[in-house]
C-alpha cells in the first residue's frame, strides 16, 4: 500500500515539476534585445526604505524609457551579495548589468576588469561636481570605475543620561576616552561597542585611530607597507586595550553597526555612522543620545573615516551604454534623487557638492549639525585595499584584541603578509 | 551462471540512476575543481596555468595547516561525543515507557529542524557575556561570566556544543531504528541463558548495532571535516582565528580572496585526507567483519 | 524493573526538556516586541503578534510553498533511488561492488563550497538554471542516502528473500514486493534527514536562481536578516519560527512510523 501511495505522489510530484519547469524556461528568455527593448540586470542588496528607493528609481526609469530600456531589479542578503552571489555569476559570465561596489571590493574588481569606465557618460559638466576625493577613491588607471553616490562619516554616539548620571564628560582624548569607557561599563552596560568580528567593517571603524596620529597602513603610493610603524603599534595596543579591560565587549547581539546597540541602552558609547542619525530619530527617539568627533590622541589631528557604496556597470555587458546611462541618471543628473537618498532614506553626505548645498538645512538637523560642522573637514575616504591586506589588518586587530598578542608583534607579521600580498599585484 | 548474471544486471539497474546522477552533478564538477586548481583563477578573468604551484605553495601555508589542525582537534572531541550520546540515548529511549517514548525522541529531534543561521543566532544569545541565559545561570551558582564565542579558548567547545545540540537527536533516531531492527527473539533467547541488561547489550545489541555504528562513525566524522555554516554565523573563524577551520578557510580563499585556483588546491587536498581517514575507519572496523 | 523504567523516563524527559529550552527562547523571543528581543526577561505580559503580522506581509508564503515542492520531490525520489542502491549494494553480489560503493561515498567527502561553481555550470548547461528542476535534480543524488540503506540492510533476514527466491520471483520483484514494504523503518530517518537537508538548505537554492518567485523559505528568510544597518531581529525569529513549522510536522508524522521490528510479523 505504502508503495501505491508514494509512487501517487511520486507521479504528481513529477508533473508539478515538468510544469513548473516549462513555464519557467519560457519566461526566462535571457537579456538580448528582443523588438529593440534593452533588457538590464539590476542586482542590489539594500533592504526596506533604502530597497524601495532603487526599486522607485527603476520603476521610474522604465516607464519613462518604456520601448527602450526595461531594468528588472533584484536585492539579496548583503553578505551573501558581496562573498557568493556575485563572484558565483560574474565566474558563470552571468553577472548583473548593473551592480553596488564597497570600497573593500574595489580593488579586486578593478583589478580583473570587470568594471567598465564611466569616464565618456558624465553629462556635461557633471564630473566636476563631484568632490576630488570621492572620485580619486573610484579610478583606477585613469579610469573612473565606478559613481560614488554616498558618504559615510563616522562619529562617537554617546547616551547622555549615562555620561551626565557618572559625571563623564565626553570625551575628547584617547586618555579621556578610555578612562570615560572604564568608568562607565557594568554588568548591563558596555562602556563602548565596537565591531568584534574580521572583516572590511572592523578595519573601517580602526583606520581613524591610525589616521589621527598621521600613520597609515600602505606609504604614500601604495607600494609598501608602513605597518611596523609606532603609529600602527599604537593604534593597535589602543584599540585592544577597551577589550582588554572589559569595557568593550567580546561578542555583540546585535551588529556592530546596528544603532540598537545603542538605543536599547545596553551601550553608553560607541562609534558609528551617519546612517545611525535617522534610526535614532524614529527607532529611538525617547533615548537622548549625543554626538561627538572620534577622540583624538595627545599631538593628533581629528580625522574620522568616509565610507560609502558606489554603482557600478558590468563591463562584459552586452549593453553597457545604456547601463551606464541608467547610473548617471540616477545620481550624476538631478540633484533631487542623491539629495533624496542622503538627507531622507538615510543619513549621509553626497559626493557632490551641489547636492550637498541644496540640502543644507538638514545638514544642519539635530546630530548631522554635530557632523557637518565637526565631523566633515575631516574625513578620509575608507581605503580600497585588496581583501589579502584586509585581512592581514582585521587578524592583528584580532590578536591584540583576544589573542593576548602585544601590537608590536602582531603587526610585524601583518607587515609580512602585506607586503606579499603588495608583491602579487 | 544465468543467476549471477540476473543478479549483476539487476544490481547495475538499481545502481543506476545514481551513478548516472552521482557523476553528473558530484563527480564532474569535483573534476572541474581539481582542474581549477592547476590554474590561478579569480573568477573574474580567464584562467592562467600554473600547474602544481598551488600545490607548492599550500604546503608552506601556516594557516592552512594550522586550520586542518583545529579540524582535526574539533573532529577527534566532536565525533566520540556524537556517537557516544546518540548510542546511549537511543538504548535508554528505547527502555522508556512507551507512552513517552513519542514525546522524547520529538523534544530531541527538534533542535535538527531549525536552520543552522537561526539555531547559531539563539545560541548566540544564549552564550551572550552580558545578557545571555547560561551566564545569568553560572552568575547565580556564583561561577563568574565567561565569554564563551568571545575567548579564544572556549569558542570552539562552545561551537561543538551547538552541533552537538542540533545533531544528537537525529543520530539518535537512526540508531533508534536500528535497535527496533532486533528481533526480540534474540532477547527472550538471551534470556533464557540469564542474560539481561548490561550483558544483552553488550553481547546482543552492540555486535548486531556494528553496520549502523560503522555508517554513524564514518558519517559524522565525514560531516565533521566539513564543518562550516554556524562557525561563519558565530565567530568567522574568529576571535583570533581560534575557530578558523578547514572549509572556512578555503571560503575565505575562494570568495574573500578570489583565489578560485588555490581555494580548489586546498579542497583537493583537504578531500584527500578524509579519504584517506574514512578508509582507515572503514579498514579498522570491517576487518573484526 | 518498573522502578527503573520511571526513573529512566523521568530522566530522558527531563533532558528533552533541557534540549527544547533553545528552541523555546526562539518561541517566547518572537511574540516579544522589537525591543524586547534580547533581552532575558520572560515577560509574557508584553507579547505581541506584531512579527508574524510583519512576517506575512514580506511573502513568506510563497517561499514556503517552493520549498515543499523541493523538499518533497527530492525526498521521494530519493527514498526511490537510494534504497534500490543500498539494497544491492549489501544484497547483491556482483563484480566491481566495492569500488562502486568506495566512489559514491568518495562524492561526500568535497565540500559544497568548492563543486559549487562547476555545479552551477553543469545545471545551468542542462538548462535546469532557474527553474524548480535546478533545485530538485542536483540534489537527489546524494550519497548518503545510499550509505545508510546499505548499512540497515546488511542485518536484514536473509531467510525473506530466500523463502521469495524459491517461489520463482526476481531479484528487483522481491525487492519491490516484498523488502521495500518492510524497510519503512530505515526510510523514516532518511526522510527526516533529507526533508530537513533540503528546506534548510540555503547556499545551493541562493547561487542557482534569480526570481523572487522561485526563493525557498531560507533565502527569503536571509532576504528578512537583510544584512543592512537594522536587522528588526524580532521578525527575523517570527519568520524563522514560521519556516521551521513545516518540518515540525514532517517530524511529528514521521513519528508513528518508527514502530518495533519488522522481523518477528515478517517472518511468520
Amino acid at each position: 500500500m505504502k508503495i501505491w501511495k508514494s509512487l501517487l505522489i511520486f507521479s504528481i510530484v513529477l508533473i508539478l515539476i515538468v510544469q513548473a519547469g516549462c513555464s519557467s524556461s519560457k519566461s526566462s528568455s535571457g537579456d538580448g534585445d528582443s523588438n529593440g527593448v534593452v533588457t538590464l540586470k539590476f542586482w542590489d542588496f539594500h533592504s526596506e526604505a533604502e530597497k524601495k528607493f532603487f526599486q522607485d528609481l527603476v520603476k521610474e526609469y522604465n516607464t519613462s524609457h518604456k520601448d527602450q530600456v526595461k531594468i528588472e531589479y533584484t536585492a539579496f542578503n548583503q553578505s551573501d551579495y558581496t562573498t557568493t552571489k556575485l563572484p558565483v555569476a560574474f565566474a558563470n559570465e552571468e553577472g548583473p548589468d548593473i551592480f553596488m561596489v564597497s570600497p573593500g571590493d574595489f580593488t579586486k574588481y578593478a583589478q580583473s576588469g570587470i568594471m567598465a569606465d564611466l569616464n565618456s557618460y558624465f553629462p556635461e559638466g557633471a564630473k566636476e561636481d563631484f568632490l576630488p576625493a570621492s572620485l580619486e577613491a573610484v579610478t583606477y588607471q585613469d579610469k573612473v570605475l565606478a559613481l560614488p553616490y554616498e558618504l559615510e562619516l563616522l562619529g562617537l554616539y554617546y547616551n547622555k543620561k549615562m555620561l551626565a548620571d557618572k559625571g563623564v564628560e565626553v570625551p575628547k582624548t584617547w586618555d579621556e576616552l578610555q578612562a570615560a569607557a572604564k568608568k562607565l561599563t557594568t554588568d548591563k552596560v558596555a562602556g563602548l561597542v565596537l565591531p568584534t568580528d574580521k572583516g572590511p567593517y572592523l578595519n573601517f571603524i580602526w583606520y581613524p585611530f591610525l589616521w589621527q596620529q598621521g600613520g597609515n597602513v600602505l606609504n604614500e603610493d601604495g607600494t609598501k607597507s608602513t605597518f611596523t610603524s609606532p603609529e600602527v603599534v599604537k593604534a593597535l595596543d589602543y584599540w585592544g586595550s577597551f577589550f582588554k579591560d572589559g569595557s568593550a565587549p567580546s561578542k555583540l547581539q546585535y551588529g556592530p553597526w546596528d544603532a540598537s546597540n545603542i538605543g536599547t541602552g545596553s551601550a553608553a558609547m560607541t562609534i558609528l555612522g551617519t546612517w545611525a542619525v535617522p534610526v535614532l530619530e524614529n527607532q529611538f527617539k525617547d533615548v537622548e543620545i549625543g554626538l561627538a568627533p572620534i577622540p583624538t590622541p595627545a599631538g593628533g589631528k581629528a580625522a574620522t573615516d568616509a565610507g560609502g557604496w558606489k554603482m557600478a556597470v558590468n563591463s562584459k555587458s552586452k549593453n553597457v551604454k545604456e547601463a551606464a546611462k541608467f547610473i548617471m541618471w540616477c545620481f550624476a543628473e538631478d540633484s533631487s534623487r542623491p539629495l533624496k537618498w542622503a538627507t531622507e532614506i538615510k543619513f549621509a553626505y553626497s559626493p557632490r557638492q551641489s547636492v550637498i548645498k541644496e540640502g543644507e538645512k538638514i545638514y544642519g538637523e539635530g546630530l548631522r549639525k554635530v557632523f557637518t560642522e565637526e565631523i566633515y573637514d575631516s574625513a578620509i575616504p575608507e581605503p580600497r585595499y585588496g581583501p589579502e591586506v584586509v585581512d592581514a589588518v582585521g587578524e592583528a586587530m584580532q590578536k591584540v584584541m583576544f589573542g593576548k598578542v602585544k601590537g608590536e608583534d602582531a603587526a610585524k607579521e601583518a607587515d609580512k603578509k602585506i607586503e606579499e600580498a603588495l608583491k602579487k599585484k | 551462471m544465468n543467476f549471477k548474471r540476473k543478479e549483476t544486471l539487476t544490481a547495475y539497474g538499481f545502481l543506476l540512476p545514481n551513478l548516472l546522477g552521482l557523476t553528473v552533478f558530484v563527480f564532474v564538477p569535483m573534476v572541474y575543481a581539481f582542474y581549477v586548481s592547476l590554474h590561478d583563477w579569480n573568477a573574474l578573468s580567464p584562467k592562467v596555468f600554473i600547474g602544481f604551484d598551488n600545490y607548492k605553495k599550500l604546503a608552506e601555508d601556516k594557516d592552512w595547516w594550522q586550520s586542518v589542525y583545529r579540524t582535526f582537534i574539533f573532529t577527534i572531541i566532536y565525533v566520540p561525543l556524537l556517537v557516544g550520546s546518540s548510542l546511549f540515548f537511543a538504548v535508554v529511549m528505547n527502555n522508556i515507557k512507551k507512552k513517552f517514548e513519542g514525546l522524547a525522541r520529538t523534544l530531541f529531534l527538534l533542535p535538527f529542524a531549525i536552520t543552522s543561521v537561526i539555531s547559531a543566532v539563539i545560541w548566540m544569545f544564549l552564550y551572550d557575556p552580558r545578557n545571555g541565559f547560561i551566564n545569568q545561570l553560572l552568575d547565580l551558582l556564583g561561577i563568574p561570566t565567561q565569554q564563551f564565542l568571545g575567548s579564544t579558548s572556549q569558542a570552539m567547545i562552545a561551537i561543538i556544543i551547538v552541533i552537538l545540540w542540533i545533531n544528537l537527536g537525529y543520530n539518535m533516531m537512526i540508531f533508534l531504528a536500528a535497535i527496533k531492527e532486533i528481533p526480540t527473539d534474540y532477547y527472550e533467547a538471551a534470556q533464557i541463558d540469564g542474560a539481561t541488561g548490561w550483558r544483552a547489550f553488550w553481547n546482543i545489541t552492540l555486535p548486531l548495532l556494528r553496520p549502523t555504528t560503522i555508517f554513524i562513525l564514518i558519517v559524522t566524522t565525514i560531516g565533521s571535516f566539513q564543518v562550516f555554516d554556524q562557525i561563519m554565523v558565530m565567530t568567522k573563524g574568529g576571535p583570533a582565528n581560534s575557530t578558523m577551520v578547514s572549509v572556512l578557510y578555503i571560503y575565505k580563499q575562494a570568495f574573500e580572496f578570489l583565489n578560485m585556483g588555490y581555494a580548489s588546491a586546498l579542497a583537493v587536498v583537504l578531500f584527500l585526507i578524509i579519504f584517506v581517514l574514512s578508509l582507515t575507519q572503514l579498514r579498522m572496523y570491517s576487518d573484526k567483519d | 524493573m518498573t522502578k527503573n523504567k520511571r526513573l529512566l523516563t523521568i530522566f530522558t524527559i527531563a533532558c528533552g526538556i533541557l534540549i527544547v529550552l533553545p528552541i523555546f527562547f526562539l518561541v517566547i523571543s518572537s511574540f516579544k516586541a522589537p525591543e524586547e528581543v534580547f533581552k532575558p526577561n520572560l515577560n509574557i505580559t508584553k507579547l505581541t503578534m506584531e512579527n508574524f503580522e510583519a512576517v506575512m506581509e514580506k511573502n513568506i508564503l510563497r517561499a514556503i510553498w517552493n520549498s515543499l515542492i523541493v523538499s518533497t520531490s527530492v525526498t521521494v525520489i530519493a527514498l526511490l533511488f537510494h534504497s534500490m542502491s543500498g539494497y544491492a549494494l549489501s544484497r547483491l553480489n556482483f563484480p566491481g561492488k566495492n569500488l562502486v560503493f568506495g566512489w559514491m561515498i568518495s562524492t561526500l567527502m568535497v565540500p559544497f563550497t568548492v563543486i559549487m561553481i562547476p555545479l552551477y555550470m553543469v545545471t545551468k548547461n542542462l538548462g535546469m538554471a532557474n527553474s524548480y528542476l535546478g533545485l530538485i535534480v542536483p540534489m537527489i543524488f546524494n550519497a548518503y542516502g545510499i550509505f545508510l540503506f546499505r548499512q540497515f540492510y546488511k542485518d536484514f533476514p536473509k531467510e525473506l528473500e530466500e523463502a521469495a527466491y524459491m517461489e520463482g520471483l526476481s531479484i528487483a520483484r522481491t525487492f519491490f514486493r516484498i523488502v521495500l514494504p518492510l524497510s519503512k523503518p530505515m526510510m523514516i530517518p532518511l526522510t527526516i534527514g533529507f526533508f530537513t537537508a533540503n528546506w534548510n538548505n540555503y547556499l545551493w537554492p541562493l547561487i542557482i536562481n534569480q526570481k523572487e518567485e522561485l526563493w525557498v523559505v531560507q533565502v527569503a528568510l536571509a532576504n528578512i536578516v537583510g544584512g543592512g544597518y537594522e536587522t528588526s531581529w524580532s521578525i527575523v525569529l517570527a519568520a524563522a519560527l514560521l519556516c521551521a513549522v513545516p518540518t515540525f510536522i514532517v517530524f511529528f508524522s514521521m513519528q508513528k512510523y518508527l514502530v518495533d521490528g519488522i522481523k518477528t510479523s515478517g517472518i511468520k
